[in-house]
């Protein structure tokens, strides 16, 4: 096949699963409404909890920055590292891995899909969190906070396409760990707090260091409320850079791995594991 | 039903709910699952007091037991709510059974009450890990003072605490057992939201007061916010805390919660009967 007809196949593919995604995503109005209440439910017992100690209000943007983000690494977990799992529950993986299209094209379409659903529901949380508990947001540099912004997705959804050839192969393995990857990421890459505080132990720290969502969060913080610009959240941009040029083909080198380990083993179309 | 008949359902169950829940793992494996939730649920709202506390310049070591404990007891909620909700999604939808233990001799109401003990003996264990690890993290580790006297702890009132809220959770759980036979496609949102509800007003992590009045009203109706408190008093003897109350606060609200629960379930089986649902099919 020529590349233009192949290039040409595989966003004709990604288109096809990423309105599936968006169709799929919105047809349930009560998903979309307790995708919005349940982390305002959570956001607020947090707030509540910074009001208790008498943090400053900033804080409180943290929190709610924290969640706004949450509900991206979530979208990753279980629309997209997961996803692969209940196609293989559902019957569809095998449709997929017979089709003549390559694999990232698939989980393309379900990061792009899943990012405009996504998308909608954090704004959602963002502008509820921001009215209720008025917290004060200081942007000066709006290009630099946007540009963050996606440079954490970008890396986020690098990572749920590495992640996405382990739940492949898994039964209910794979719905646990992601279940596993739930509050531990949270502590880790400090949703609710700054990593950078002096009462986080230095091994957090460290560990916290291997996420992308970390440098995410962080420079988000700092452009969005503490009012910094570029020059201080530089190191921020570059390791979102560096996380993201780095898992895109290991993803694609996990893939290619598991799907033949998936072949030899007979377990790429097992359901019930 | 005769008793033996009961017993045994809610024996099966229990043995069926476990192996669910722990044969996709090794033992050892099995174990950190259970233990690192609820620790990372711990250690997010510790450091959030902990570095609230150290800008706002006081660190007070009564609050954060407060906080220590009603976070470790909470997860006896999240259990039996995300049990109760899930097994009926699972029964009837993923593994198609629901049908066949309809039909069987033993009732259903009592298979649920094996399964949502199972959720139970699952939470005590994750319960303990996790207060063992807060206790080395925070206090050994990060130097906070937890004032517990754990030789001192008055296990009378602890008991009844745990019983008269573990059955009250499962009453709140036969409501979502209700829902859940009665929809599709709400197995994950329901316990969410019913924990998080309760996770906000239940005075779990933070005190009531700092709430707004209605918000102090809300959590006045909750039976999480006696069930915490009476857990809190077998730990800590506070003598502003009125136990006697707060007991019997929490049996009215058992009983209010219990027959709800069991009303909406026998109202949402009957309309399932009729209505074909019990054996419905969903994306599996």
């Amino acid at each position: 096949m020529m590349m233009r007809e192949n290039v040409l196949l595989n966003m004709r593919a990604a288109y096809a699963r990423l309105w599936v995604r968006i169709k799929g995503g919105n047809r349930e109005p009560q998903w979309l409404i307790a995708e919005t209440i349940i982390p305002i439910i959570t956001l607020s017992a947090y707030i509540f909890l910074y009001k208790m100690v008498k943090a400053p209000p900033e804080y409180s943007g943290f929190v709610i920055i924290g969640g706004t983000m949450m509900a991206f690494w979530s979208n990753v977990l279980w629309n997209m590292s997961a996803q692969f799992y209940w196609e293989k529950e559902v019957g569809n993986l095998e449709v997929y891995l017979v089709a003549p299209i390559s694999r990232m094209a698939i989980l393309l379409g379900m990061a792009l899909g899943g990012f405009v659903n996504t998308t909608l529901r954090a704004v959602a949380v963002f502008i509820a969190g921001m009215y209720i508990f008025q917290v004060p947001f200081a942007i000066y540099e709006p290009l630099t906070a946007l540009l963050i912004f996606f440079l954490t997705i970008g890396a986020l959804y690098a990572l749920g396409m590495m992640f996405a050839s382990l739940f492949m192969l898994y039964g209910r393995e794979a719905w646990h760990t992601a279940n596993l990857l739930q509050e531990p990421i949270q502590f880790l890459s400090g949703t609710y707090y700054p990593t950078t505080s002096q009462v986080v132990p230095f091994m957090v720290q460290l560990l916290s260091s291997l996420i992308p969502l970390t440098f995410g969060l962080d420079g988000i913080r700092k452009v969005a409320i503490l009012g910094l610009g570029i020059s201080d959240v530089w190191p921020n941009i570059v390791a979102l850079a560096v996380f993201t040029l780095v898992l895109l083909p290991l993803a694609r080198q996990a893939l290619r791995f598991m799907e033949n380990l998936g072949k030899k083993e007979g377990r790429l179309t097992l359901r019930w594991q | 039903m005769a008793v033996g008949t009961i017993l045994r359902t809610v024996k099966q169950a229990m043995w069926l709910g476990w192996k669910v829940e722990t044969n996709w793992a090794d033992p050892l494996v099995f174990a950190i699952y259970y233990l690192i939730r609820p620790v990372a649920g711990l250690l997010i709202v510790g450091f959030i007091f902990l570095i609230g506390s150290v800008v706002s310049g006081t660190v007070d070591s009564g609050l954060f037991t407060y906080l220590f404990i009603g976070n470790s007891f909470f997860i006896y909620v999240v259990q039996v709510m995300m049990t109760m909700t899930m097994l009926i999604h699972e029964d009837r939808a993923h593994y198609e059974v629901l049908k066949h233990i309809y039909l069987a001799p033993g009732s259903l109401s009592w298979y649920i009450v094996g399964r949502a003990l199972n959720g139970v003996m699952n939470a005590s264990v994750s319960l303990l890990l996790s207060l063992g690890l807060g206790v080395a993290i925070f206090q050994y580790g990060l130097g906070i003072n937890i004032p517990i006297n754990w030789l001192g702890i008055d296990w009378g009132i602890l008991g009844l605490g745990l019983l008269f809220g573990i059955i009250c959770f499962m009453g709140m759980g036969f409501i979502l057992c209700g829902i859940t036979i009665m929809t599709s496609k709400v197995q994950f949102t329901l316990p969410e939201y019913v924990s998080g509800i309760l996770y906000l007003f239940g005075g779990v992590v933070f005190l009531p007061e700092i709430l707004p009045s209605w918000g102090q009203h809300i959590s006045n109706a909750l039976p999480v916010t006696y069930f915490l408190n009476i857990v809190r008093f077998s730990f800590l003897h506070q003598a502003n805390l009125d136990v006697q109350m707060n007991l019997l606060l929490l049996i009215v609200t058992v009983i209010a919660t219990v027959l709800i629960g069991l009303a909406v379930f026998k109202v949402a089986m009957f309309r399932a009967r009729r209505n074909g649902l019990i054996d419905k099919k969903e994306e599996y």
